[in-house]
């Protein structure tokens, strides 16, 4: 099994820009500044007999997930002398120490073989409550190795904040193969990359059923038939949910899975249209001479941000879920596209062009009040869309050169590449927990 | 020239969960353990029998249904799987690539000349009517040959929007068409937005390649 570092990419310097003066009262989630992280410290996991050693890639997994769960402080443990010795477990006095020096909560464990599984047993000290708190096991094929590690880091983040961790999650997107544009189904830290469709031709931005079975996207039937399909990831079987003349693009379920939304071209200019799931009804929401494409859900399934550029240029409008109450969004510059709502409800994530001219992410409250640019630099940033904890973004940039998946911090920080190799990648959206 | 026809297939996605099979194949196409996407779906692993009865497994979990949940101290062992299961991507037998070589071909014989557009915008040039002059004159002359306009776009901007500035710069074409006289129902419009390019170079003589209205002789 290979093992690639993540590519991690610290661009302090240029992003976190922040446009408007009203930045001070700007908090975002768990990443504002005063948020206190809970110093954890990995000892290890002990690998004895297994070939090519994957304690120490374990530990690793586990480290960046708790880093990017931004609710540990993963401490430097070798620095403070701490390493798992000879003995399974640790010793008491290993516990004094490292509480001594400030680390709330350690974990360690071991990985062996039980053919034709693998176990990884995970222990974790509480270092305030001064006891063992849980002792997982793990079980699975070789394979998995990794989604074990994921698992004990969703189940630190669980037990220290009561929130279902995102190590676990997915991300879909689009990557050319041959010449063509297919869908493909990775972990949340870019490992494992599978591919989910090979029509040989064009497919284009998936998005996921709120129960993580499906995914709802834009494929080519012909060169000039433009479909809504489905498919069902386990088995890859395809539905086509709709098929009409002209653009059928940017689909997304509803939160309760009811309905689909999508943009249609065929009556005339892109309108957008609400098919109901149970009852087949299709429903015009948008009634304008400019184009309405890229509905995004509320989280509270009432309300729709989307695309519009009856304005003249495209910019984010709001409405009701059954097309009524639209309002304009978003006023600074003259191309504002692309709109993900935050699973909070508080954020909508959106693609915006500055006076630069450069496309990057922004960030814009429901209500107009606050908005933010998170990213700078060259390059075009597209379909931004939002990690469960609301707390990263995962999206699409040319900043590179070729276009790549990243994932940020909601306030801009932390950029990580999750791509490497390959011709062009875009359209990633990030599975529900 | 506007169909009001209206073909919504469906089918239920109540349904389509209905068709999951117990003991379903599941396989794996790339080393779980790698970032890279040189390993070709052709190293695939055999993942079925891992997680199959996963007691934890998250796959067909209802949302909130025992995701990270804590099992207590010392409980027993928890089954991890994949988590999300993908089956093995299966080409779907289309014979789209092969037609399109053709139609390709058949563009390349026709002479068709294509019209390009400036940054965001979907107004015909000069330079463009004039090339659509000659290419109605080969539609009337071939009476019974159909044509596809393309409508592609450069790199910049979102790729959603993109296909819409796309299908307004097939529009754009189509319709100048029919004002030349060629009838309307030889002409079908799509938009490939951003994602078809004709290069890919980041600069602006290949943005301009790619703003474009492309005709193809088109089979059907």
């Amino acid at each position: 099994m290979r093992y690639l570092l993540v590519t991690m990419l610290l661009l302090g310097a240029g992003f976190g820009a922040i446009l408007e003066s009203g930045a001070a009262d700007v908090f975002l989630e768990a990443t504002r500044p005063d948020f206190q992280k809970i110093s954890i410290a990995v000892l290890g996991f002990r690998d004895g007999q297994l070939p090519d050693n994957p304690g120490s890639r374990l530990t690793q997994v586990l480290k960046d997930d708790l880093r990017r769960s931004l609710i540990f402080l993963v401490t430097d443990q070798a620095k403070l002398g701490l390493t798992l010795d000879g003995a399974y477990g640790a010793k008491n006095v290993l516990f004094k120490q490292a509480v001594d020096s400030g680390i709330a909560v350690l974990v360690w464990g071991q990985v062996a073989a039980r053919q034709p599984d693998l176990v990884l047993d995970g222990l974790i000290y509480d270092g305030v409550k001064q006891e063992s708190i849980a002792s997982k096991r793990y079980v699975g094929a070789p394979p998995v190795l990794r989604q074990m590690a994921h698992r004990l880091a969703d189940e630190l983040v669980y037990r220290y904040t009561g929130e279902p961790g995102i190590a676990k999650t997915k991300i879909a997107f689009v990557s050319e193969q041959g010449g063509s544009r297919e869908l493909y189904v990775m972990d949340y830290d870019g490992y494992g990359p599978r591919q989910v469709t090979a029509d040989g031709f064009l497919s284009l931005m998936p998005r996921w059923s709120p129960d993580r079975r499906h995914l709802v996207f834009t494929t080519y039937r012909s060169r000039t038939k433009q479909d809504i399909d489905a498919i069902e990831l386990a088995t890859g079987k395809r539905a086509t949910l709709v098929s009409m003349p002209g653009l059928n693009i940017t689909p997304a379920f509803s939160p309760d899975g009811t309905d689909l939304v999508f943009a249609s071209s065929n009556e005339g200019n892109a309108e957008i249209y609400k098919l109901s799931l149970r009852t087949k009804t299709l429903t015009r929401l948008t009634v304008n001479n400019g184009g309405d494409l890229s509905p995004a859900w509320a989280p509270s399934g009432r309300e729709l941000a989307f695309v519009s550029d009856r304005g003249g240029s495209p910019q984010i409008y709001l409405m009701s879920a059954d097309g009524s109450d639209v309002r304009r969004l978003t006023f600074e510059g003259d191309h504002n596209a692309a709109p993900a709502w935050s699973p909070r409800g508080n954020w909508i994530a959106y693609v915006c062009r500055g006076q630069d001219r450069q496309y990057k992410l922004c960030l814009i409250s429901p209500d107009g009040q606050k908005r933010i640019q998170i990213t700078s630099g060259q390059g075009v940033d597209d379909s931004p869309s939002w990690s469960p904890d609301g707390r990263h973004l995962v999206f699409s940039s040319t900043a590179e050169g070729k276009s790549h998946i990243y994932m940020i911090n909601s306030d801009g920080t932390d950029l990580e590449r999750l791509t490497s190799g390959g011709v062009h990648h875009s359209a990633p959206v990030w599975s529900p927990a | 020239m506007h169909t009001c026809k209206r073909t919504v297939t469906m089918v239920g996605l109540l349904g389509l969960v209905a068709l999951v099979g117990a003991g379903c194949s599941k396989s794996i196409q790339a080393d779980a353990g790698s970032k890279s996407f040189e390993p070709a779906p052709s190293q695939s692993k055999s993942g079925s029998g891992a997680g199959q009865d996963a007691p934890v497994s998250q796959f067909g979990s209802l949302p909130g249904d025992s995701n990270g949940k804590p099992s207590g101290k010392g409980s027993g062992e928890e089954r991890v799987s994949e988590g999300i299961a993908v089956a093995k991507a299966a080409p779907s037998g289309s014979s789209m690539q092969r037609e399109m070589q053709q139609e390709s071909a058949a563009t390349a014989a026709a002479g068709l000349n294509d019209v390009f557009f400036a940054y965001d915008s979907w107004k015909l040039s000069e330079g463009g009517k004039q090339a659509l002059s000659k290419d109605a004159e080969w539609l009337k002359t071939n009476g019974s040959q159909k044509l596809a306009v393309e409508g592609h776009c450069d790199e910049r901007g979102t790729q959603a929007y993109n296909l819409v500035l796309g299908q307004k710069r097939a529009k754009a074409v189509r319709n100048y068409l029919v004002e030349l006289g060629v009838a309307g129902n030889r002409i079908t419009v799509v938009s490939y937005g951003k994602d078809r390019p004709f290069c890919r170079e980041s600069n602006e003589s290949c943005y301009q390649q790619n703003r474009r209205g492309h005709l193809v002789v088109s089979d059907k």
